[in-house]
């Protein structure tokens, strides 16, 4: 089975700025994936790019086995897109909202949208302009989930919600997908927040895929050590070394270990993954740093 | 998607149609009393058979509405209101973003496009549609007395304004599409139109279609009456009596006594020219609003 999402070595461009650059990565089916990184990342542009609101400079982009611009009037009945500033008529009803859903998808599920809508308590007769941001982000995710789509991507979808409605949000996306089986993809810089809901992660950084995986498998692997200053270099030949901090006498280094840590000199930590995604953060800030400085 | 466009354009439909109910609502009344001066003094024989009287009687008719005759001038302006008003629904989807919700529901951009450009240029040819008929009725007592091809008729009636009320609507389109900014978009498109339109009254429509050149001698040949006279010289004995252009020949003038002896060299279009006239201009406009459309679908459709 192909992957749900699936890019290799993908740019994007604009005038002579990067906002994508060298994207490789492979997102199973059915997984639940976080897509982490600052601002200017080019989360968003890889979200676009999947459902092909953009075209790609350099490398390609696959959803559910097809080029979202090519096979667009294939791969788009199958594909989810929330964008960041949830956008919806303003002029229109609620209800005339869930009519547009109906008319420009042949897939569309009327009575799971009127059933989310009620349970909801949002007011058919009500305009979209007079709801609350919460509200609003419910009614764009209520067209995007009544699609009826095998990939949702949610483009920073709890940025602009405050924390309650943040919480209701991300709680009607894992209802969602305890219903029916379907990929969800969604980029946020919020790392508390998709820990309850994700299952996978992927950080982008200055335009680059940094590190992709199960979160399960990206705690496991990841360790602090602690140990001499001078026996930094065993470690880094044997594993990847994210972030190394040198004090007097003793050396702190993030590691990504390749298969097990054994060395009685160096104390082993566990982190959590808010941790690690701020050390692969701060690493890319650096770098940034550098490539200014230099 | 017919739907969605349509509750879209529904605000800017019905504006125009408002337009249109109140220009209905000013030129029926001004129009029956044209219609009942002009057939209570049988001005329409008058104009075959030219007795005496109805010098006196036509004098009188273009003194009562002229003035009317001149405020509808003004009319001008409402293919190139319509127009750019119709291109809205367009641009404030690309300015609110909302094109990104179209965009990745289950159509193409394209069948998108289509129900987006399709609906307005639909409506754009009904309303000029519906104002040509109007205005063909209204000017009919004018036109009889003066001809065709004064501006006031020309522009109003035939053809023309099909292709005006699309130029507008490409033009607001195709800075739309660009700008991005509807009301910027809106008010510089109206303000081309209206250039473009005294372009083409002042400098380009007099040789859409080649000009008639004649030479005569006391009285002027038939195709001379309601001609729109581009340039003619008037001279007795090889001095030049007259020079000029700009206006409509008539039968009667220029036959005073002291003309007698005047040979009159006149470049015109003749009446006859109407429809030729007519279908250059509406080619034109529609040529041009079409380009611009297309311009504005292909700009839509490289949206990144």
């Amino acid at each position: 089975m192909t992957a749900a999402l699936e890019t290799h070595g993908l740019g994007k461009r604009y005038g002579s700025q990067w906002a994508l650059r060298e994207c490789t990565l492979e997102i199973p089916r059915g997984s639940v994936t976080a897509l982490v990184g600052p601002n200017g990342a080019g989360k968003t542009t890889l979200l676009r790019l999947a459902v092909g609101l953009t075209r790609p400079s350099a490398g390609s982009v696959r959803v559910l086995g097809l080029d979202p611009h090519a096979d667009a009037a294939e791969a788009l009945p199958r594909v989810g897109f929330l964008a960041q500033e949830h956008p919806l008529y303003g002029g229109f009803t609620v209800e005339e909202m869930l009519r547009v859903g109906r008319e420009l998808n042949p897939g569309w599920d009327d009575d799971a949208a009127r059933a989310r809508i009620a349970e909801l308590d949002l007011p058919l007769k009500k305009k979209v302009r007079s709801l609350s941001g919460g509200q609003r982000a419910q009614v764009a995710l209520t067209l995007a989930l009544a699609k009826r789509p095998e990939l949702l991507l949610l483009d920073e979808p709890v940025a602009s919600l405050d924390p309650l409605a943040r919480r209701e949000f991300l709680q009607s996306v894992l209802e969602a997908v305890a219903e029916r089986e379907m990929t969800v993809v969604l980029s946020s810089h919020i790392v508390a927040d998709l820990e309850r809901v994700c299952d996978h992660l992927v950080i982008l950084a200055t335009g680059r895929t940094q590190l992709a995986g199960s979160i399960e498998d990206i705690v496991a692997s990841h360790r602090v050590l602690t140990g001499p200053r001078d026996g930094a270099e065993d470690v880094t030949r044997m594993h990847e070394v994210v972030r190394e901090s040198h004090a007097e006498r003793q050396t702190t280094l993030l590691v990504r270990a390749n298969g097990h840590l054994y060395d009685s000199r160096w104390t082993v930590h566990e982190l959590d993954l808010e941790e690690i995604v701020l050390a692969y953060l701060g690493q890319d800030a650096a770098r940034r740093r550098q490539a200014v400085a230099s | 998607m017919i739907w969605l466009s349509w509750r879209l354009q529904r605000t800017e439909t019905l504006v125009v149609l408002g337009v249109l109910v109140l220009l209905t609502a000013w030129l029926v009344p001004t129009g029956l009393n044209m219609w009942d001066a002009y057939q209570h003094n049988s001005l329409g024989a008058c104009i075959v058979h030219a007795a005496p009287r109805c010098d006196v009687a036509i004098g009188l008719f273009r003194e009562r509405f002229g003035g009317i005759s001149s405020l509808a001038s003004w009319f001008n302006l409402i293919p190139g209101l319509i127009g750019v008003l119709l291109a809205v629904p367009l641009v404030s989807d690309l300015e609110n973003g909302t094109y990104r919700l179209a965009w990745t529901q289950s159509i193409t951009r394209r069948r998108w496009l289509l129900g987006k450009v399709g609906l307005p240029v639909v409506a754009a040819l009904l309303a000029a549609g519906g104002m040509i008929a109007l205005f063909s009725w209204w000017r009919t007592p004018t036109a009889h007395l003066d001809g065709r091809l004064d501006s006031g008729v020309f522009d109003t009636t035939g053809t023309v304004m099909l292709g005006y009320t699309v130029f507008a609507l490409g033009l607001a389109l195709a800075l739309g599409v660009v700008w991005r900014r509807t009301v910027a978009a809106l008010a510089v498109g109206f303000v081309a139109y209206f250039a473009a339109r005294i372009m083409v009254d002042f400098k380009v429509r007099d040789h859409l279609v080649g000009a008639v050149h004649a030479t005569w001698r006391g009285r002027p040949p038939a195709s001379f009456t309601n001609a729109k006279v581009l340039n003619m010289i008037a001279t007795i004995h090889g001095h030049r009596v007259i020079s000029g252009g700009g206006f409509l020949g008539g039968g009667v003038k220029f036959q005073a006594p002291n003309f007698k002896n005047a040979i009159f060299h006149a470049v015109y279009q003749p009446e006859s020219h109407f429809w030729p006239l007519q279908l250059t201009e509406t080619a034109l406009f529609l040529g041009l609003g079409i380009l611009l459309i297309a311009f504005a679908a292909w700009r839509v459709l490289r949206t990144d």
